[in-house]
C-alpha cells in the first residue's frame, strides 16, 4: 500500500481524473472528498461489502427458489402496508 | 442488414428456464454489472408473478435474481437518479424502471429486499446500474412482511403530522 502523508486542503491524484482531498481532521474523523468521473463508482468500503454480499446471497437463494407463486401469493393476500410510510420510517435501519 | 438490432431474436440459455427466444430490444444492458458479478451485463426481465419478476443473464445460465417492481412501493421509496451518469447516460426527461432485489427465503414471511440498492433502468436505451443510495432509511433487507406482525408494527416511527 502506498501510504502518502497530507494536510487539510491538500490532495492526491489517483491517474488523471481522479482527485482524492483530505477536507478535515476532526477528533477521530477525517472529511475526504474525492472528484472523480461519473463512470468510477465511489463507496463506503462497508457498505460496498455489505451489498455484495447481499447481492450474491440472493443469487444463491435466487437459485432455491421454485418459482414465485408461492410470494406473489403471499404479496397478494398480505400486502405490505408500510412501504407507503418509508418515507417517515425512521426506524427502519440495516440489520447488519 | 436492413433489419433494425431491435428486431433480433436472441437464444437464451437457462438453467431454469431451458431454452428460449427474447426479442434484442428487450435486453437490459448494465455495463458494470450487479455488485458482486462483474463481468455479467446483459440481462433480461422475465414476468412471471406480479409484482415479482426475474433478472436473469443472457451470459451465465444460472444467474438470475427474483426482483420486485420499485413502484409498488408507493411514493415513499423516492430518491434522487443518478443523472449524467455515464453507464446509463440518464438525463432529466428520460423515463426509467426501478427494480429492486429480493431474498426469497424458505418462509415466504421471511423475504427481504433490498431498497438500499436498486437497478436503475433507463427505459430509452435500455441500461442500467444498480446504485447504491446514501439514506439510512432504506434497508438491505427490508422485510416484506414482518412489520405487519404486531412486533414490527411497535417499531415503526408514526408519520409526520401534515
Amino acid at each position: 500500500m502506498l501510504i502518502l502523508t497530507r494536510k487539510p486542503g491538500e490532495s492526491v491524484y489517483i491517474g488523471d481524473d481522479i482527485k482524492v482531498t483530505l477536507m478535515e481532521i476532526k477528533g477521530n474523523q477525517v472529511r475526504v472528498g474525492v472528484d472523480a468521473p461519473s463512470s468510477v463508482r465511489i463507496y463506503r468500503e462497508e457498505i460496498y461489502l455489505q451489498i455484495l454480499e447481499e447481492n450474491k446471497s440472493a443469487a444463491l437463494l435466487s437459485q432455491d427458489t421454485k418459482d414465485l407463486g408461492e410470494i406473489a401469493t403471499t404479496w397478494k393476500k398480505q400486502k405490505p402496508t408500510t412501504l407507503g410510510k418509508l418515507k417517515s420510517d425512521k426506524g427502519n435501519t440495516e440489520k447488519e | 442488414m436492413s433489419s433494425s438490432a431491435g428486431n433480433e431474436i436472441l437464444k437464451v440459455i437457462s438453467t431454469r428456464f431451458g431454452e428460449f427466444d427474447v426479442n434484442a430490444s428487450s435486453v437490459i444492458t448494465i455495463p458494470s454489472g450487479l455488485i458482486g458479478f462483474p463481468g455479467f451485463s446483459q440481462f433480461i426481465i422475465l414476468e412471471y408473478n406480479q409484482p415479482f419478476s426475474w433478472l436473469h443473464s443472457l451470459e451465465r445460465s444460472d444467474l438470475a435474481f427474483v426482483v420486485v417492481n420499485a413502484a409498488e412501493f408507493g411514493d415513499g421509496y423516492i430518491f434522487d437518479l443518478p443523472l449524467g451518469d455515464s453507464d446509463t447516460d440518464l438525463r432529466e426527461e428520460d423515463d426509467v424502471a426501478v427494480i429492486n432485489l429480493v431474498s426469497v427465503r424458505p418462509a415466504p414471511q421471511e423475504t427481504t429486499v433490498n431498497l438500499k440498492a436498486p437497478v436503475v433502468v433507463n427505459l430509452r436505451n435500455m441500461r442500467g446500474r444498480q446504485v447504491v443510495l446514501d439514506d439510512h432509511r432504506f434497508s438491505m433487507r427490508f422485510s416484506l412482511w414482518a412489520a405487519n406482525e404486531p412486533q414490527g408494527e411497535a417499531k415503526i416511527a408514526e408519520p409526520e403530522k401534515k
